[in-house]
């Protein structure tokens, strides 16, 4: 018995994805999408969650945009996703390229350069602080070898870097990993028929590699955005917001300004600019990206 | 070449496991002592007999909140996924960008409302309270759609020619076809879940209800650092993961790979 595609009851059979996909959107709808909206709701009180909700309007937004805390936050984490982005980015990008060609024992160094990913960032904070202890390892090596004193963790110029340092040595090997995928999908042909018209390694990595990689890049640099802003663990684990306030990102923060502070109004703003960030840079690189064709 | 740079990435890992192991004073020793000069095999005995640190109680909670979380998560991902993918309803895109689109929202920027919500919900510092939250990944199900997407759609054809109910077909071809697919998603989020500090921190508030990196955050000694210690119990959070990495390596792989990066 065969049944044509636009008959009615092929057509009611549809309606069963509804059944299926309702658990899933109830649950994000309850557990993400409101709080969102709840968010943007309670931007516009003052409360500190056991009084009562205080409507202050806009004052909450007019009040962050001069308040130097939530500007040097600003600017701390925009700093931070960025250079890290850059520097993941390439790292990731010529790490992948390195481990598409035969090479010894490529699992094992594959899987090296993956494990920082998958342990835990609070231990892995804690280990760093203590390399980065004016006795520990770094320190040691650096005094030693370049007959420097750095202060990693405790000049507010240097301390910044430390954590990107820290950042983009755990996250590496999962773009890098993204970006292996996305290349051993490119046909070889492609490759095969440029060297014979004499492509040399850069013209087939601007020509062929690049092009062929732009699913995979979007991929890749909007997740690095996101999961980079949204940084949390390491700042509270390493340094608390760091000497002077020049490591407290934007997730710190709110953290602060809600659970230490109990600001509750005032915290909810601060998420609200920062959706509105993320948005704005999401936005932003999907135009990049689709405007390359 | 490549051997240093991989070195360079596993040994701040490799240091943790031997300063563990090393007496609290050998650990920040000038000068540098990298190997433990006397083996100190009571540190990782002091971790988890500490008394003000319930550690095999975090380990425990840890586990509970993982398992339940994954099995949630992986319930919810599969049916959500086959019902994205093989289904044409009106919506369907729709609904799809929607919980695409939950992807841009991090856990940072919902945490107060989530926290107000959890409390409101009576689930504050209890099991539920982690679970619920920590078991949604629009990840996952964008994952599993794009898996069962490439499931042909003959054989679930067939099968309803042979008079098998949606439900029927879903149990006994579409969930025995995704397993690479589901196993990645597993370990995909169960690292998520279980390397997780942010949202313990906020929900939980008594000490026997903490969390594995909840716990090692707090570690620290009264007179002194335990700093064996507390590399100890960081190396103890890291080697459930680790264990299941080395023996599961590929799927972990996978799980990225499966993004369906050709649309």
């Amino acid at each position: 018995m065969k049944r044509k595609k636009n008959s009615y009851y092929y057509n009611k059979l549809q309606n069963y994805g509804y059944i299926f996909i309702a658990p899933a959107i109830i649950m994000f709808f309850i557990f993400l999408i409101y709080p969102m909206i709840y968010s943007f709701y309670l931007s516009f009180f003052d409360w500190n969650l056991v009084g009562p909700k205080i409507f202050v309007g806009f004052k909450n937004f007019i009040n962050l945009l001069s308040d130097g805390r939530f500007l040097n936050s600003y600017k701390v984490t925009i700093y931070f996703t960025f250079l890290s982005l850059l520097i993941i980015m390439i790292l990731s990008f010529f790490l992948a390229l390195s481990f598409t060609a035969n090479i010894r024992f490529k699992n094992i160094l594959q899987s090296m350069v993956f494990l920082p990913v998958i342990c835990t960032m609070v231990a892995i904070a804690i280990v760093w602080k203590f390399m980065f202890q004016s006795t520990g390892l770094l320190s040691y090596i650096s005094s030693i070898i370049f007959h420097v004193k750095i202060p990693w963790l405790t000049s507010y110029t240097v301390a910044p870097y430390s954590m990107i340092f820290v950042y983009v040595w755990k996250a590496v090997g999962y773009y890098m990993v993204i970006f292996l995928a996305g290349l051993l999908n490119i046909p070889e042909v492609y490759y095969e028929a440029a060297e014979i018209d004499g492509a040399g390694f850069w013209s087939k990595l601007i020509y062929i590699t690049i092009p062929q990689l732009k699913n995979t890049i979007i991929l890749a640099f909007t997740s690095c955005v996101i999961f980079t802003f949204s940084a949390f663990e390491q700042q509270y684990v390493m340094t608390g917001g760091g000497p002077s306030r020049s490591t407290e990102v934007l997730g710190l923060l709110i953290y602060k300004e809600a659970f230490e502070y109990n600001k509750f109004g005032y915290g909810s703003a601060i998420s609200v600019m920062f959706f509105i960030t993320l948005l704005f840079f999401s936005i932003i690189q999907l135009r990049i990206f689709k405007s390359e064709t | 070449m490549l051997i240093i740079i991989g070195l360079i990435f596993i040994f701040p890992i490799i240091w943790m496991v031997l300063s563990s192991l090393k007496l609290n004073k050998d650990v920040l020793a000038i000068p540098i002592k990298f190997l433990p000069p006397t083996w100190n095999f009571k540190s990782y005995y002091n971790v988890f007999t500490s008394q003000g640190y319930d550690f095999p109680r975090y380990f425990l909670n840890s586990v509970i909140v993982a398992i339940f979380a994954v099995l949630i998560n992986v319930f919810l991902s599969t049916i959500a996924g086959y019902g994205f993918a093989k289904y044409k309803f009106k919506g369907n895109s729709f609904l799809f960008i929607v919980i695409l689109s939950t992807m841009m929202i991090p856990f940072q920027s919902i945490i107060i409302p989530l926290f107000v919500l959890i409390k409101k919900m009576g689930l504050a510092n209890s099991y539920l309270g982690l679970i619920l939250p920590e078991s949604l990944s629009g990840f996952c199900i964008f994952l599993m759609r794009q898996f069962i997407k490439s499931i042909p759609d003959e054989v679930i054809e067939s099968a309803r020619v042979d008079g098998a109910s949606e439900f029927r077909i879903f149990f006994s071809i579409i969930i025995p076809m995704s397993k690479l697919a589901i196993i990645s998603i597993i370990i995909f989020h169960l690292q998520w879940v279980w390397n997780l500090l942010i949202w313990p921190l906020i929900v939980i508030t008594s000490p026997e209800m903490r969390t594995v990196p909840l716990g090692i955050s707090l570690f620290s000694g009264v007179y002194f650092t335990p700093y064996p210690e507390q590399l100890a119990a960081g190396v103890s959070a890291i080697a459930p993961i680790l264990l299941l990495y080395i023996f599961l390596s590929r799927y972990f792989q996978t799980s990225i790979n499966i993004t369906g990066l050709k649309e």
